[in-house]
């Protein structure tokens, strides 16, 4: 496998990951006022190391550069699911939606 | 996380906000400029309108290079660096070791370059220094570069402040992490509609949380490069060489053999850089020939890291006869971590290591870089809010550095697409930035009020990156996108597409914030009437 191919997929299974811990995030569903949608901290350091796997199978395979692109990958992908906007609950719950637009 | 008690990170909030705002602006111009010099090949190519795929060393260099150094004087034929310029044209510098008027170590000799049919289209005598200065086709690159590099200030003193620079964004990131205490309860939170000293902080702590490995990474590499020329080299040449800089040079990077002057033509350098090819599976970037002509010369051939490596790669073949010898490290005669370490450098800040991907993951961290470095100013003087009136300069600095630099940029590309057929980009490309600078500064000074000076530079902002692929096609005369991708170069549409979204986005963020203070100064209007 290439080194592209296997840091695009060992990044997309780690943003997947980081995108299903930011909605869950109770920080930042609690400042959107949903509390209830927010997951349990166990439930949260399992997916976190689920999300660190990808990358340490890029390095134990000894591909330096895949790795590399692995963690820049996956700081972008945070960023960017921090920052993506918000939509507002449809349930209508709690304080008014975030705008979080970048 | 690491806890500090309440004065140390009192200290530390200080550090961090002191150094960011006394260099801040500067810090931004470079990674700003950092982050667009990540696709300067890329951006170079497009506004010169290349259309060639193939390296120059996959065409045949041999005879080329045999009628170049046959048209040299032999006092210049000592050495001979090879590389890629223009598109994918062969530059060759003959050159011999000498001292320039300050006494300081240099190279002098006869550069050619050569199209990439082979046909000769330039000549130049003088110094390494003399002749390497921007051309017309790749002032724009070279323009962006040496932004980044050093600021166009004069060396030494350019690289000594990026090189500062550099470390003062260590110090902001090892002050950041020490002062967040919640860093990881923190990564995802954003309240945007908190207040604006809440919503200024969230956004800076996030994007300064998610990239602050690469904020080391960039900043130390980047630091490196700086203070490798003008410190390190002088500091351990005296150390060590007795101020001798070609000693040095040659003890750390040279290969060390037996002296053997009798003179010897040079290898079949097609032969050589085949061979290069297949063992690397890139094409080299530079060829370095010590000892040209001699039986005791030699061919160093640098490429690009393998697949799924960091470390570029330099094969060395014996010069007379073109035979492999060895894979030859970057520092010394044998591995090392050291050289390993030193190897790397290079890749991990340029982000040149895996193609386009690995560029557009840096372009990437640069923009969140960049950001970081914005939102930490805005925030240092959100923080200061009831004194707002005596720090109105100081946000009013800050936007038209934040928003105008970005202008500088694209006006200095649009100046080249216009000023590149008539063949004096080298002056525009310089002039259209501080023309445009000079509009900025002058529209920050005579706009009302910030959020309107925001809108007119994003507005101004977005209509040059929409106008830029009308300049390449029309003014520059560049290929269309049907021509491009047919010759391999699919980046040209890729940033022509790039540029208009973002340009589009722009305009219509634009329009969208000027109806709604439009729509406020109204209500607030009808109010006062009532």
């Amino acid at each position: 496998m290439t080194t592209a191919w296997l840091a695009t997929l060992a990044l997309a299974l780690s943003a997947m990951l980081i995108v299903v811990l930011c909605q869950g995030d109770p920080k930042r569903l609690r400042a959107a006022g949903l509390r209830s949608a927010a997951m349990l901290p166990r439930r949260r350091r399992g997916l976190a190391a689920l999300a660190c796997l990808p990358g340490l199978g890029c390095a134990l395979s000894g591909n330096s550069a895949a790795f590399m692109l692995w963690l820049g990958g996956c700081a972008l992908a945070g960023w960017i699911s921090a920052t993506w906007p918000r939509r507002k609950s449809r349930a209508g719950t709690g304080a008014p939606a975030m705008r979080n637009a970048p | 996380m690491i806890h500090l008690d309440k004065d140390e990170t009192k200290a530390m909030v200080a550090v961090h906000g002191w150094s960011g705002i006394c260099l801040g602006l500067l810090l931004y111009a470079v990674v700003l400029t950092g982050t667009a010099a990540v696709f300067a090949q890329e951006i170079g190519a497009w506004a010169a309108g290349h259309l060639n795929s193939q390296s120059a060393f996959e065409a045949p260099v041999d005879a080329r290079v045999r009628r170049l150094s046959e048209a040299t004087p032999a006092q210049y034929r000592d050495s001979l660096n090879l590389f890629e310029v223009g598109d994918h044209g062969l530059g060759a510098f003959f050159h011999r070791d000498a001292l320039d008027a300050k006494g300081m170590p240099t190279e002098r000799g006869i550069y050619y370059q050569l199209d990439h049919g082979g046909r000769l289209t330039s000549t130049v005598h003088g110094t390494s220094e003399e002749v390497f200065g921007p051309h017309n086709d790749d002032a724009l690159s070279s323009f962006l570069v040496d932004t980044h590099v050093r600021l166009h200030v004069p060396n030494p003193w350019g690289l000594l402040l990026t090189g500062v620079l550099g470390l003062t964004m260590l110090v902001a990131a090892i002050s950041g992490l020490l002062i967040h205490r919640h860093l990881f309860k923190d990564i995802f939170t954003l309240r945007r509609n908190g207040s604006p000293v809440l919503a200024n902080r969230d956004m800076h702590s996030v994007a300064g949380t998610w990239s602050l490995p690469f904020a080391f990474v960039l900043a130390f590499t980047g630091s490196f490069f700086s203070f490798y020329g003008t410190i390190g080299v002088p500091v351990v040449a005296m150390a060590a060489f007795r101020g001798d800089v070609q000693a040095l040079s040659e003890a750390v990077y040279g290969n060390p053999r037996k002296s053997d002057p009798r003179p010897a033509s040079i290898g079949d350098l097609d032969r050589v850089t085949a061979d290069a090819v297949r063992r690397t599976g890139e094409a080299p970037t530079f060829i370095s020939i010590e000892h040209f002509g001699r039986a005791d010369a030699e061919i160093t051939s640098y490429h690009q890291p393998k697949s799924g490596d960091l470390e570029p790669v330099a094969l060395l073949y014996n010069g007379a006869t073109g035979a492999f010898e060895r894979a030859k490290p970057t520092v010394g005669t044998r591995p090392s971590a050291g050289g390993t370490l030193s190897g790397i450098m290079g890749p991990l800040h340029f982000g040149n290591f895996a193609g386009i991907l690995s560029k557009a993951i840096w372009f990437g961290l640069g923009f969140a870089m960049c950001y970081v470095t914005y939102t930490g100013m805005r925030l240092w003087v959100v923080r200061r809010g009831q004194d707002t009136r005596a720090l109105a300069w100081l946000e009013r600095t800050l936007t038209v550095v934040g928003f105008g630099l970005p202008i500088c940029l694209l006006a200095a590309a649009a100046a080249f697409l216009v000023t590149m057929p008539l063949g004096s980009a080298v002056y525009w490309t310089t002039g259209g930035f501080l023309i445009a600078a000079g509009g900025v500064i002058a529209t920050g000074v005579v706009t009302r009020s910030n959020e309107a000076l925001t809108r007119r530079l994003k507005g101004a902002a977005g209509l040059i990156m929409i106008a830029l692929p009308l300049l390449r096609l029309f003014a520059a005369q560049g290929p269309g996108w049907s021509e491009a991708i047919a010759s391999g170069r699919p980046m040209t549409p890729t940033i022509d597409v790039g540029c208009i979204l973002m340009g589009l986005w722009l305009v219509r963020a634009c329009w969208n914030a000027a109806r709604l203070a439009h729509r406020d100064s109204t209500v607030i209007g009808k109010g006062v009437r009532a």
